[in-house]
């Protein structure tokens, strides 16, 4: 990717210095703008012109020129031009592919510039005409269906793609494109998942295939049915889901290898690390694959593979040796093309994989734990936007995770441990933690530390309320995994403790900031609930008993902050207005916490009064409450371990579609571009042939 | 009949029947046609490959019946093995009685076994009749003198008594090849596990001694070897290890070489398999399914080629490329008559590949990458599976269907890398017939309704344009999102009150009700604490994890607890033949001495239920698949006592307490008594087989208070290092003698007694025992059998010539020398400071 684009950088220059020259296939053009049949005058016209180098921004500029009438009268033109693409694209000889390939695309593109207003319909009817649109739009695809899947030359795969990419783009909004309604009834699915399932293609155009998957997929996804998600959402071919993860593990590993260089670069402090990483993010155009924005459309990939197909959560669990992308170019596999997928034997396989190179400095790695380590680094700057966005995507995508049955299954597994280096965000008020002492635990650890690491560096005044409310929840659906299965972590709950006590704090002292934009009362209410998991179903899933006592020190020793809690939900309570409700609920909630701090206390002064202590230690609270939990009756609250199921629709909805329209953007951007190096390509078959 | 009559043209038939020694280029060409014969004994004729080979017809009867046997192709069930051999004795008695053989060679004596036309097999079976021929004559030349000492040894053989262990003892002593060919076809008439068990003997005398006892053999194992994959592989891998020690240039040539090449070229199918596959063919006379049939044949006749290439019958998944568009559709089973399987690929495969995963953890530093990269391996592993692959040291046939990777272990070991593995396997019938089971992709238990509902979409390419509209029902993305396991995870409205009170096992069903009705309800803040100390203090005691010893919790687990979770865990969990099965890699080892052991094991527990003596061991099995690698069966709900001690930092009595309960529990008794039976059992083993190495690492300790000796690797006449330590016949430290409850008491005395009455029964039996390990030395360059005197010192061993008081004064001796002995506790120290084994 990095490689072609820098190609067309330089190749933008060049060819804009040609542009004066009034070249061959520009006559060419000229004449099939003039309203008059081109065969007439030539009857060899459209052979001749697939052997012409296209001209891209020559033939773009034209259409965009053009205004709504001149456009009707030309339209037989135009229509021809693009049967004859499509047409061309069954051609043996291999440049004439490229070229009604790149043809293809600057009139699926100038013919977008033009009609900005015009409807889908307008625009499908000048480029095909609406009796053969159909016709049309099934020979393409079925064209770009055998070129992606036949023996073919890679590159010619990688334009067909290109083009795909380019035609799911030229909208700002993909909803609004309504050839795609052909891309729906033509499948190309099938197409793109054999990409991902070989190893080879795979390493090529992998990224391509995933982006235009995750594009394909947000394609009207709230009005219509789409059968991209449908088949989606039942692909459990393991190969394929397997290509599928492994893609978006390296385009994330290959972003955190990158910040990790960088941070290391930047040894010198706080400051230098942030105005680098900004400055990298905006200013430096040779690094743009640090920017947070190339990567969404991988984000997005991954959330919709997860939330759309159970089986690819077996693939986040699919543990692979850490593989330096920049060192290891496309390893491809000799793949025979008589061994059918998944039917090799498995000793070929396990003996020679080119995935499990035999070194033994490398940490075993699975995408999950990429997965946190770059939502680590994504969340720790939020303030831009595309950040907000991913680290809002990054949070969907850790609670559809922790929902699903499975995927707890083995963030809890006992058997599987790592070592898991999240990226904290340097503090002052911290050292940074010796990463080399993280021990090795089930990742459910890791995942607990990434929620606390959030809570705990996020109390500002551009206060992120909704990812907070999404992180608490995270918490709360690992820990009713935990409850309904008897789980217990060895996990050092205090942290999470204090960080939640913390956060409760915050929203009180900043109180009248905050109540002007959000709900306080609902991300206070699950704080408080989350405790209320611990003071009541705590025997099922603490791992020892004097974690049971640990907790009853921290709200004892915390007992001031839920004191002006109670005061505060007290009093909006009283007060009419629109807080009243959800304050009121939060009072109802405090109950038990009140009643620990109500019991305990007492019994503290008094033994500190009998034993002559003014300050008691830990071990003298922690023994004064051991010896009177008998004397305290505790309230159970109903539905604790109760919660909502995410959904997509309707709530996410518009950040989805915002976000899909930033990524088409961004996409649009970047293969406009790749597409015009493609002149590289075309010598590379003018020399074959 | 029926279907050899209806494939062979009348003329072919007429001439067959005419002329039962029809000349052998009219039957061969007969029966290569694609019709040849269905299964069963047929009587064809004498006629045979060998005769048509132009040998002299020395002696049709005998040369009947080797041929009989070597040509067998199909099943030889007991019945007619036995009518075979005693059509034999009957030969060799009407020998004696004329004291010359009548050399009656036109004779077409008719035998149960026929010679069977080996259509596509090439020249091999042919060749293989040549070989035994030749013995056949010179047992007839060397029969002549020593008829009258025959006769006793045939009434012998003849007799009820004559057993499997008889019958390798005579193998292996006799000289006679008369008697060794006669054993060699006796072979047939006794049960395939009680010749099994003797296989690394037969083995090892068919390498290493001479050509007849060799020619004997061979056809049995031929034989079956057809009849079995299992068989075939077990064969192969044997033969390959106790070639091992042979020189590497007689090895190339050796017979025991050949043999292993024969077997894994797997030309040694069963032709039933050929047969059944070709009867639909039609006749010969329709020309294009003929040219079909011929391609097939092409195609078993070199199976070689294939072999990097599962076929298709055993792949779960088949993907064409060549319709690329379907992949969708969740996994179709092929299991084409058309495509014959590869009948030993898939198990080699999976064989080669647990050990390539061994041979690349070895180079890995620590355990914890060890671990990780184990799980990441066996993962990989997991996506071939199921196929036509089985665990060897299973009871019971069976198709593996997954390896739950999160369970597997790496052993503690200082430079290798063993592992343990669990395996889920579904029991079958058999597995070379029973078809493979299909694929359950790992999340299918909870999402089989997102797939169920929409099963055709976009599974052709047909319906590639409809299925744009076929997909009424799916509206919004809850659809797809299944919604199973809300409810798994969140219990729907109606049952949320007892969902959350479940926990709460004192709540009454009244205090629910309660709750509806609004009126909260409050619990103890004691109760809460209270029940999590009891709920901890209840699960049974597992050990802490320690990175640096992954294996004992996960051994520590017991093993009924381990299945249940694994079960549960399994997509395949919920079929009714699921079983789960466990098994050690060892990689860089040599298995041949632990299999030795675990032989006169399992001898010694035959001898000693025979002779009702209450002694415990548990023999585990022993797969040898090289003279450097293998599998091991492990024992369950067994720990090291190294393991117990270090995490659980008690004497070994005090632990028997924790875990059966106080003295004079009935827990605690029976563990005891297990305890005693079960170190009386491996004292004795222990000092028959000299095995040493006895530091706690190897010595386990399972749930219900045995013993078990592990790691056989110094046994005989090895010694570790040869530090001279461990000079006592046995480990008896007084931590042991603590738990039989002290010097002196009934059940120290008790364990003596039992010493003293297994050594008089494995005395009774020596012979059984001595055989085992005697033929195993043929040849062999293992420590084990270092020097000259090592059988003559076993047999000292058993001390025949004690009277049964003397015994019982020498079990005193060296019960009290054991105890004694300094050198037991050094050694553990020892052991203690180079290795940290407890």
């Amino acid at each position: 990717m990095a490689q072609t684009e820098k190609k067309a950088g330089l190749l933008r220059r060049t060819s804009s210095s040609k542009k004066p020259l009034k070249e061959k296939v520009v006559l060419m053009y000229d004449e099939i703008f003039a309203k008059e049949d081109p065969t007439k005058s030539n009857p060899r016209f459209w052979d001749e012109l697939f052997l012409m180098k296209v001209n891209l921004e020559y033939l773009e500029g034209k259409l965009e020129s053009l205004d709504g009438d001149e456009v009707m009268k030309i339209k037989d033109n135009i229509n021809s031009l693009f049967h004859h693409c499509v047409q061309a694209l069954g051609e043996e000889h291999q440049i004439k592919v490229v070229n009604a390939l790149q043809t293809l695309c600057a009139l699926f593109r100038g013919v977008h510039q033009k009609n900005k207003s015009a409807t889908g319909f307008d625009i499908i009817n000048m480029l095909m005409g609406f009796d053969k649109a159909e016709l049309r739009m099934k020979e393409l695809m079925e064209s770009l269906d055998s070129l992606l899947c036949g023996d073919g030359s890679e590159s010619l795969k990688s334009l067909c793609l290109k083009l795909l990419l380019c035609l799911v783009t030229v909208t700002d909004n993909i909803s609004q494109n309504t050839i795609l309604e052909y891309v729906m009834i033509n499948s190309i699915f099938e197409a793109i998942l054999q990409i991902l399932s070989d190893v080879s293609s795979r390493a090529q155009h992998g990224y391509d295939a995933v982006v235009l998957l995750a594009l394909l997929v947000n394609y009207r996804k709230y009005e219509s049915v789409n059968p991209y998600i449908v088949k989606l959402s039942i692909v459990d071919d393991e190969p394929t889901l397997d290509g599928m993860g492994m893609v978006i593990h390296h385009a994330l590993a290959e972003y955190n290898r990158q910040y990790r260089d960088k941070e290391e670069e930047n040894q010198g402090g706080f400051f230098s690390t942030l105005t680098s990483m900004v400055g990298s993010m905006f200013i430096a155009d040779a690094d743009q694959k640090l920017s947070i924005q190339t990567n969404e459309a991988i984000l997005l990939a991954l959330y919709e593979a997860v939330h759309l197909n159970r089986n690819f959560i077996t693939v986040l669990a699919q543990s692979h040796p850490e593989i330096d992308i920049a060192t290891t170019p496309a390893v491809p596999v000799p793949a025979s093309p008589t061994t059918p997928l998944g039917t090799t034997p498995p000793s070929l396989d396990m003996m020679n994989n080119p995935e499990l190179p035999l070194d033994p400095n490398l940490q075993t790695s699975n995408l999950l734990i990429t997965f946190l380590k770059y939502s680590s680094i994504v969340m720790q700057d939020t303030k831009d936007e595309h950040r907000l966005n991913s680290a809002r995507l990054c949070l969907i995508i850790l609670t559809c995770i922790a929902e699903d049955q499975y995927a707890d299954a083995f963030l809890h597994d006992d058997n599987m441990n790592f070592r898991v280096n999240l990226h904290r965000m340097p503090m002052r008020h911290r050292k940074k933690a010796a990463d080399k002492s993280i021990p090795s635990r089930p990742l459910v650890c890791a995942v607990l530390d990434l929620m606390v690491e959030f809570v705990v560096t996020h109390m500002m005044k551009e206060f992120p309320m909704d990812l907070y409310v999404r992180c608490v929840q995270i918490i709360h659906k690992l820990i009713c995994y935990q409850k309904k299965c008897r789980v217990r972590m060895h996990y050092t709950w205090r942290d999470l403790w204090s960080a939640l006590i913390n956060l409760l704090k915050f929203l009180l002292s900043n109180e009248t900031i905050l109540l002007a934009k959000h709900n306080i009362f609902q991300l206070a209410l699950q704080v408080v609930n989350l405790f209320n998991m611990f003071i009541t179903y705590g025997d099922t899933f603490l791992p020892t008993p004097s974690s049971y006592d640990e907790l009853y020190y921290e709200i004892i020793r915390m007992h001031q902050v839920f004191d002006n809690l109670y005061c505060m939900v007290l009093r909006v309570s009283t007060n009419a207005g629109q807080w009243k409700e959800p304050a009121s609920k939060v009072t109802h909630a405090l109950v038990n916490v009140r009643a620990i701090i109500n019991h305990f206390n007492p019994k503290i002064e008094s033994y500190a009064a009998v034993n002559h202590i003014s300050q008691l230690s830990e071990d003298q609270v922690l023994e004064v409450v051991r010896s009177n939990y008998d004397t305290l009756t505790l309230k159970l609250q109903d539905g604790l371990d109760q919660f909502e199921r995410y959904s997509e629709q309707p709530r996410e909805a518009g950040f989805f579609k915002e976000l899909v329209r930033s990524i088409s953007l961004n996409v649009r951007k970047n293969v406009s571009l790749s597409t015009m190096s493609q002149d590289v390509l075309l010598k590379e078959f003018s020399s074959i042939s | 009949m029926g279907d050899t009559e209806l494939e062979l043209s009348p003329t072919q038939l007429e001439e067959l029947q005419k002329s039962p020694s029809a000349s052998s280029t009219s039957t061969t060409s007969s029966l290569s046609l694609p019709s040849s014969p269905s299964s069963g004994p047929r009587p064809l004729t004498s006629s045979s490959p060998s005769t048509s080979e132009g040998l002299p017809t020395s002696s049709p009867p005998l040369d009947v019946i080797s041929e009989g046997v070597g040509e067998l192709s199909l099943v030889i069930d007991t019945e007619v093995a036995k009518k075979a051999c005693q059509e034999v004795l009957q030969k060799v008695k009407f020998l004696k009685v004329d004291g010359e053989v009548s050399s009656a060679s036109s004779e077409p004596v008719l035998v149960n076994g026929t010679a069977h036309p080996e259509s596509t097999d090439g020249g091999k079976p042919p060749k293989i009749s040549e070989e035994e021929v030749e013995p056949v004559k010179n047992v007839r030349r060397r029969q002549k003198n020593n008829s009258s000492k025959q006769s006793w040894l045939l009434r012998l053989f003849e007799s009820k008594l004559f057993d499997i262990s008889m019958a390798i003892s005579y193998l292996y002593n006799s000289k006679e090849p008369g008697v060794q060919a006669y054993i060699g076809n006796r072979l047939f008439s006794f049960r395939n596990e009680d010749v099994d068990f003797y296989l690394p003997q037969l083995l090892n005398m068919y390498i290493h001694m001479d050509e007849d006892v060799g020619d004997a053999i061979k056809p049995y194992v031929v034989h079956r070897c057809r009849q079995s994959i299992n068989f075939s592989l077990q064969c192969a891998w044997l033969l390959g290890a106790y070639s091992s020690d042979m020189h590497i240039s007689t090895q190339r040539h050796s017979r025991g070489t050949k043999l292993r090449k024969l077997i894994l070229s797997d030309e040694l199918k069963p032709s039933s398999q050929r047969i059944r596959r070709e009867v639909p063919q039609p006749p010969p006379s329709c020309p294009p399914p003929l040219h079909h049939g011929q391609g097939m044949s092409e195609h078993s006749l070199s199976p070689s080629k294939r072999t990097h290439q599962r076929s298709k019958s055993d792949a779960t998944v088949s993907i064409s490329l060549s319709s690329n568009l379907k992949r969708t559709a969740s996994n179709p089973k092929v299991e084409t008559s058309q495509d014959e399987p590869v009948r030993l690929t898939p198990q080699r495969e999976f064989i080669k590949s647990l050990m390539g995963i061994g041979k690349r953890l070895a180079t890995l530093p620590t355990k914890e990458q060890k671990t990780q990269r184990l799980i990441s391996e066996l993962s990989l592993l997991n996506h071939k599976l199921p196929a036509r692959v089985w665990l060897p040291t299973a009871a019971f046939d069976h198709h593996v269907v997954r390896v739950p990777h999160t369970q597997a272990v790496v052993l503690n070991s200082k430079d290798k890398a063993p592992y343990l593995i669990y395996v889920e396997v579904l029991e079958c019938e058999n597995f070379e017939t029973s078809s493979v089971p299909v694929r359950i992709p790992e999340t299918r238990i909870r999402s089989t309704r997102s797939v169920e509902n929409l099963p055709d979409c976009g599974i052709t390419p047909d319906q590639r344009a409809s299925s744009f509209s076929t997909v009424p029902n799916y509206d919004n993305d809850d659809e797809a999102w299944s919604v199973d396991d809300i409810g798994e995870l969140q219990v729907e409205l109606p049952e949320i009150h007892t969902n959350s009170c479940d926990n709460i096992s004192q709540f009454s069903v009244d205090s629910i009700t309660s709750q509806e009705s609004k009126e909260p309800i409050f619990i103890a803040a004691g109760d809460i604490r209270r029940r999590l100390s009891e709920q901890l203090a209840h699960t049974p005691t597992t050990f802490k994890r320690d990175p640096e010893d992954p294996s004992a919790v996960a051994l520590k687990e017991p093993w009924q607890e381990k299945v249940r979770r694994i079960r549960e865990g399994s997509p395949y969990g919920h079929l009714p033949n699921w079983r789960l099965l466990s098994v050690i890699v060892k990689c860089g080892d040599d298995l041949r001495q632990e299999l030795l052991a675990y032989q006169v094991l399992k001898q010694l527990q035959i001898i000693w239920e025979q002779e009702r003596v209450p002694l415990w061991i548990k023999p585990y099995k022993i797969l040898v698949i090289s003279s450097d690698s293998g599998m091991i069966e492990p024992v369950v709900n067994a720990v090291s006592i190294h393991q117990v001690k270090k995490q659980s930092q008690l004497s070994l009595l005090d632990y028997f307490r924790q875990e059966h309960g106080n003295y004079n529990t009935e827990e605690f008794l029976t563990a005891q008594r297990n305890f005693v039976q079960s170190c009386a059992g491996y004292c004795i083993i222990c000092y028959l087989l000299q095995v040493k190495d006895r530091h706690n690492g190897n010595i386990l300790l399972d749930s219900e208070g045995h013993i078990i000796h592990i790691d056989f690797g110094f046994i005989l006449s090895s010694s570790p290092r040869n530090l001279g330590f461990e000079t006592s016949a046995f480990k008896l430290t007084s931590e042991f003698v603590d738990v039989m409850g002290g010097l002196d008491r009934d059940m120290f005395n008790y364990y003596k007694m039992l010493m003293l009455q297994g050594l008089i029964a494995a005395r009774k039996h020596m012979e059984k025992v001595i055989q085992i390990v005697e033929i195993m030395q043929q040849g062999s360059q293992l420590p084990c059998f270092h020097g000259s005197s090592t059988i003559r010192n076993l047999k000292e061993r058993f001390h025949m010539n004690l009277t049964e008081e003397q015994l019982q004064v020498l079990v005193e001796q060296m019960v009290d020398g054991s105890m004694r002995s300094i050198t037991t506790k050094l050694y553990d120290g020892f052991q203690y400071l180079t290795n940290g084994i407890m």
